[in-house]
This record gives C-alpha cells, structure tokens and sequence, in this order.
C-alpha cells in the first residue's frame, strides 16, 4: 500500500467513526418515541344508569389525568364515549363506543335524523349497532370495556382505550 | 454498476470536477498540523448543527414550557442527556478553537495583504459564535441562564443612546418572557446560522483564493488531499473525543432549577469565557460601569478589525510585533480576570452558600418533576417548585414564622454579636412535627418547655393544668392519641357530622379527654369547654391550621389573651399558594426522595 493509499484509508475511516459517534446516539435520540408506551387509563365512572334512556345514544367526556411529555395534567377531559343502554335483561347492558372514527380518527356525531352515527370528515356511517352502512370506514365503530358497580342504580365505568385507524382489525395503540 | 450510475450522474451534475477541486489544493510546504484548527472548528460547527438539530425536536421555546421540554431532554429520552451534553460543551469547544485559530493566523500573518477582508470575514464569525452562546445560554429557562442573561442584556441596555432600544428590542418588551425566548430561539436557530453559513462561505472561498500562509522558505507542494484531511480528521476526532470525554464524566449538560425571577440570593455567573468581563466590571464601580462594559471590549475589538491595516502606517515587522502583543495582553488580561473572578469565587462563603442553595433548589425541582406525585404541571415549570411545600412552604415558614418561632431547634439565621450565624430568639413554639402524636404527647408531658408554651407569654394555662393533673403516663399516651385524630378530620367534615360517628367515641383516650381536657378546652359537640384555650375541633388539620394562621386572635382560637400577647394574624399577608404550601409543609405532607 502506498503512503497516499494508507492516508486515503485512514481519512474515510475515522472521518466514519466520527460520523458513528455522533449518528448512533443521535438516531438513538430521534427513535426515542417508539420506546415510550401509551398511557392506558384505568376504568372511570361516565354516567348512572338510570341516566341513560333505552336504545338512545348519548355522548359523555372521559375525564382523566394524562402525562403529556413532561407535562403532567390534572383530570380533565380527554376524549369522548357514546354509552348506548341496552333493553333490560340484555347482556351487555350498555355499549359504550368510542367517538374516534375508525377510519382517521375524526369525532362521530349522531347523523341527522339521528338514527345514524356519522363522521363529519369522510361521511363514515354507522347503525347503532356498530355496523359500517357505508365502505368508508374500514370497520365498524370501536367498542370499550364497560363494568357496571353493584349499587341499586349502578354507575357505568367505561375504560377508554384508543385503536388504530385504517385497519380492518380493531388494535389497541401501544 | 455503481460505476455505472456514478458515470451517469457526473454526466448529469459534473460532480467529479467538483470534488477533484475541492480536495486537490495545493498546498506549498505541505500539509501541516497548525493548519487543522480552522478545519476543526468547521467540524465542531457541523457537531453543533447536528446536535442542535435534534435538540429542536423536542425543545418548546416558552417560559411555560422551555425548563420542563429540557428536563424532558435531559432525564426522560434516549441519550437526550449524551445529545444536549455535546451540544453544551461543544459550544465551549467552538470558542476554545476560534481562540487558537486566531492565535494561529496571527502568528502565521495570515491577517495581512492580500488577506484583509478573510480577517474581516473571521471577525464575523467570531461575533456571530459569540451571538450563538448568549442567546443558547437563556434557552433552558432554568436560574443559571435566566440571571446570566438579565445581566448581559442590562449591559447592552447600558449603551448610551441606543442602549434602551436594544435592550427592549432583544427581550421582545421590558420583562423577560416569552417574548424574550421566542426571539433567542429565532436567533439561535434561525437567524445566527444562516448568517454563520454565509460567512463561513465567504471566509472559506477567500481561504481557497489566497491559500494557506505559507512560511517564507516552505520548500515543494503539499495537497489537501489526503494528508491535509487526514490531520484535520484527527484534529476534529480529538475534539469530538475530549466532548464525549467531558460529557460522560460529567453526566450531561447541567439543568438548574426553573428560572424564578423573584429568587433573591441566585449567584449569577456568566459561562467562564465570560468571566474575565464580568470580573472586569468590578474594576470599574459607579459612574466608570460604561469603561468596562463599552469602551473597553469596543477598544479592543476595533484594533483587532483595523489590524489588517497596521502595515500601511508602519514598517512591516514592527506592525506584526504590535499585533501580536495586543492578542497576547488581551488573552493574558483576560486569563488573570477570569483566574481572579474563579479565585474570588472560591474563597467567598456567600457565594458557596448561594451555590448551595441552588444547587438544592436544582436537585429538588427535577425530582419533582420526575415524580408521579408532582410532576411539571401546565401552568408551567415555575410552578414545580413553588407548590412545593418543602422548597415553598418551608421558605414562608422561614420568612413569616421563625421570626418567633422554631423549627428543627431554630429560629430565622441571623448574624450573631461575635459576627458568627446565629438564630433569632425563640418566643413561641417549635412547630416540628405541630398536629402529630409526638408533638401533642410532648406537650401533654411538659407543657412548660420551651419546645412548647415555655417562651410564650400569657400562655400559662397548659402548665397549669399539668401541676394538677393526675393523668398516668398511659393515660397521657391515649389522650394524645385521640387527640392526633383531629388532625384527620376532612375539610369538608362538620363537627355534627364527626360527633355522631360512633368510631370517634370507641377511641380509648376520648373519655380521658372529655373529662381531662374538655373541662378548658371546646370541640364542637364533643366538650363545652370553660377556661380560657383555643377550640380544638380539627386541631392541626389544614381548616385549622390555616384559620390559626390568619385569625389566631379569633374568639375560638386565642381571642382570650391580651392583645399584645397574641400572636400576629397573617390574613391578606399570605396568598392561597403560601398558606397551603405552609400548612402541607408543617403537615410534612410532600413528595420524599
């Protein structure tokens, strides 16, 4: 190898090594996100039974307390829930749909003749039941884990989670 | 393949050409090793762009949210504190080398015809790095960069005619705020590299122009490439090595507490190439101020710019001789002022104390703000301290009540006859531990200590009682038990609701008590009461404690005594954060590490 050969080799490699020494934390830096795991909520009280009327959809705020970063918020509301009870005697006796639309994530309102949900961004729809009435959405509405407390008129304790969009699959975020 | 496409594009672009005349300068006599520090101050600039880069990922310019974003940094993501670390030193590794660059040039004449205007351009540059660390100093929002920052910008402010219109221009109004961090930032990141690329460009391309400075009797040619390169990566490896050295051994970039701008003791020191003008403004008091902080730093600067042009007026070795000796007294002058300000520094207990202090203060904000009791909250990273009831609360104790009061044995540090620390005389109680067990049983063994009513005038009764009482020291145990209770009644419990609550009476010191304490003593519902004494319904609970606070002279409390012998109600002397920082703290209800 020539002296201009060597001097050639070594220039790349430690111009590398200097390269590596600053990419390798630094890439390390940037992928942080995807080490941090998504805050999953416990279950919150939305409502009373005895506040629902049979068959009627009706909205309620998830009030809780998040960890945004390095900001640490108080109880406050977070996202929203449509509780839909049930007729005596069914099981589950209420349903609780998220409002996040399945598609992109847009809040779902009732449509208007209010027989209907649907999404304001895209025109998702959905019957009552959860079921997709058009091909916009790529599955039906997303539903949460309800737990009803043991009092005379029981509190219905929703556990919010979020899922990911434009999947035929319902998948938690994590 | 690749030679293929590489043919391609050089087809399309010519960028072979390019390359071939970047790396294959001449250079005559050789490549040399005191030639690497310009290089390696270009490689530490691309260190800080990178690094700086990643900072802005995650960095959030407001004085809500800077200290927290950089705690966030620092202490929560991936080798954020490797990042901010290199960031941090590198900025001081890029003064070191623009120092020597300098030097180097100097010696070397590189500054004379026909090199004027690339020493003009290297001026820029040694301005606008300057620029790059007063402004990043402030971005943390945390003490240190708060006052370093307060103080540089009231010396520009001090610059007769413009000064005020500077300064105001600089913080964005006439407070430090957001206005004051959204407008550093855009300098930092906007406004001071574009400006550093353009000249760094210009100062490169008259560099290319004229060539090194060769020595008279430099003998053959030399190339860039690769020898020259070669050094120049070793140089810049060695930087990066000594930065990764320094950030390792010291864990990081340092973060101080959240910038409190109503602090009254925080020792304010510039970064230490700062030093020698901070100590030199102690040279120049009064009137003078403007010496040291214009006329001075102007001087010098103006002969560093006109220094190109010595030679027009005088012979040539004779102008070099003067150039180097004025960068020679300046970086001795500059040496022994920043020797004298670290000296002074080191021997002076107040500021060691300071130091202290806020070294504590810093330690205790990022547990805080770690901690999933307290955390940052929205409003802002001032408030992660200030609703601290051990950094907050003990601070009122200290300034409101150990003027009478002790705590831990102490009053208020005072300076004592023989010049030593003293505390100030104690004429109430020691409030450690006030609504626990301990403190009530102590009290129930020798209300006369001085730890209780012992230095209180007009408070006698407690010791009268004790000179009667026949209560065994079970008995005592029990009553104070029961009563410790009290301090557990809920805000929002009424008496009538605490009195039918058949837990209160199943307590084995309540009847003791009843019939002991209640024949003075009122709680609402439970005893009547007789002689003179406070009501004891939710005795060191924060609803009484905090009424005792305000309206200790009200009649449930020591409205009884003589109006001088009472102690002085605070209401409207506190605001609601004070009180129940206060009250928490004396309650010892805060976040331990």
């Amino acid at each position: 190898m020539t002296r201009r050969k060597l001097f050639e080799v070594l220039a790349i490699g430690l111009g590398n090594v200097m390269g590596l020494v600053l990419a390798i934390p630094g890439i390390a830096y940037f992928l942080d996100p995807l080490r941090k795991m998504s805050q999953s909520g416990g279950f919150e009280s939305l409502a009373r039974l005895g506040q629902l009327q049979v068959g009627v959809p009706q909205s309620f705020a998830v009030i809780a307390a998040r960890q945004d970063a390095w900001v640490k918020y108080p109880k406050e509301p977070v996202g929203s829930v449509w509780l839909i009870r049930q007729p005596d005697g069914s099981q589950p006796a209420v349903i609780a749909y998220t409002a996040e639309c399945p598609h992109l994530g847009c809040a779902v309102n009732l449509g208007k003749d209010g027989k209907s949900f649907l999404c304001p961004c895209h025109n998702s729809a959905f019957k009552f039941d959860g079921k997709p009435v058009n091909q916009v959405p790529p599955r039906g509405m997303d539903t949460l884990e309800v737990e009803l407390t043991k009092d005379d008129d029981p509190q219905v304790l929703v556990k919010f989670d979020r899922f990911r969009t434009m999947s035929k699959e319902k998948t938690p975020l994590v | 393949m690749f030679k293929a496409l590489s043919h391609w594009l050089d087809g399309r672009t010519g960028y072979k050409a390019l390359i071939h005349e970047a790396l294959e300068e001449p250079i005559p006599g050789g490549a040399k090793w005191k030639y690497v520090f310009g290089s390696a101050l270009s490689s530490t600039f691309l260190i800080q762009l990178v690094t700086g880069i990643l900072l802005m990922f995650t960095y959030s310019p407001s004085s809500t949210t800077a200290w927290g974003s950089v705690y966030y940094i620092n202490n929560q993501m991936t080798l954020g504190w490797f990042v901010r670390g290199v960031h941090h030193f590198g900025s001081q590794a890029m003064i070191v080398l623009l120092a020597l660059h300098l030097i180097q040039v100097l010696i070397a004449g590189g500054y004379r015809a026909p090199r004027e205007v690339n020493w003009w351009f290297g001026m820029g540059l040694l301005f606008i790095t300057l620029g790059f660390s007063l402004t990043g100093y402030l971005l943390p929002w945390d003490q240190k960069g708060y006052w370093a920052t307060k103080v540089a910008t009231n010396i520009a402010g001090g610059t007769p005619i413009l000064g005020p219109a500077i300064q105001k221009l600089a913080l964005g109004g006439s407070e430090y705020g957001n206005q004051t961090l959204t407008r550093f930032y855009g300098l930092h990141v906007g406004l001071l590299p574009g400006l550093l690329v353009m000249t760094l460009a210009g100062h490169i391309a008259l560099f290319r122009k004229h060539g090194v400075t060769a020595p008279k009797n430099a003998k053959g040619m030399g190339h860039f490439w690769p020898e020259q390169v070669l050094m120049d990566i070793v140089a810049s490896l060695a930087v990066l090595g000594v930065l990764v050295f320094l950030v390792v051994s010291e864990h990081g970039a340092n973060l101080d507490a959240p910038a409190d701008p109503s602090s009254s003791d925080y020792p304010a020191r510039p970064e230490w190439y700062f030093l020698s003008l901070f100590q030199m403004l102690k040279l120049f008091p009064g009137e003078l101020e403007v010496v040291g902080t214009i006329i001075i730093p102007g001087a010098i600067v103006t002969m560093l710019m006109l220094m190109p042009l010595f030679d027009k007026v005088l012979p040539g070795k004779l102008a070099h001789f003067l150039a180097c000796m004025l960068v020679f007294a300046t970086v001795g002058a500059a040496g022994y002022l920043t020797y004298a300000a670290m000296d002074e520094d080191a021997n002076n207990q107040g500021f060691q104390q300071a130091r202290e202090k806020a070294d504590t203060e810093r330690q205790r904000a990022i547990f805080l703000a770690g901690s999933p009791e307290a955390g940052i909250p929205p409003e802002g990273s001032a408030y992660v301290l200030l609703r601290d009831p051990l950094s907050h609360g003990k601070s009122v104790l200290t300034k409101k009540c150990l003027g009478c009061h002790f705590f831990e044995g102490k009053g208020q540090p005072i300076q004592g006859d023989d010049g030593k620390e003293a505390t100030s005389p104690q004429v109430a109680s020691d409030l450690t531990g006030f609504g626990s067990y301990s403190w009530i049983r102590g009290l129930l063994e020798k209300p006369s200590d001085p730890k209780y009513f012992g230095k209180v005038a007009g408070a006698g009764g407690m010791a009268g009682w004790k000179a009667k009482s026949k209560l065994t020291s079970e008995e005592l145990d029990k009553v104070a038990a029961f009563v410790a209770t009290f301090a557990q009644i809920p805000d929002d419990v009424t008496s009538d609701e605490w009195t039918v609550d058949p837990v209160v009476f199943a307590h084995p010191g309540a009847e003791l008590f009843v019939n002991e304490c209640g024949k003075c003593h009122v709680v609402n519902g439970l005893t009547e009461g007789g002689e003179d004494s406070p009501n004891l319904f939710g005795w060191g609970s924060t609803r009484w404690t905090k009424r005792m606070i305000q309206r200790p002279g009200s009649v449930d409390l020591y409205g009884y005594m003589d109006p001088h012998q009472q102690m002085p109600g605070f209401a409207g002397q506190l605001t609601e954060n004070d009180l129940t920082t206060l009250v928490k703290f004396l309650q010892g209800d805060y976040p331990k590490e």
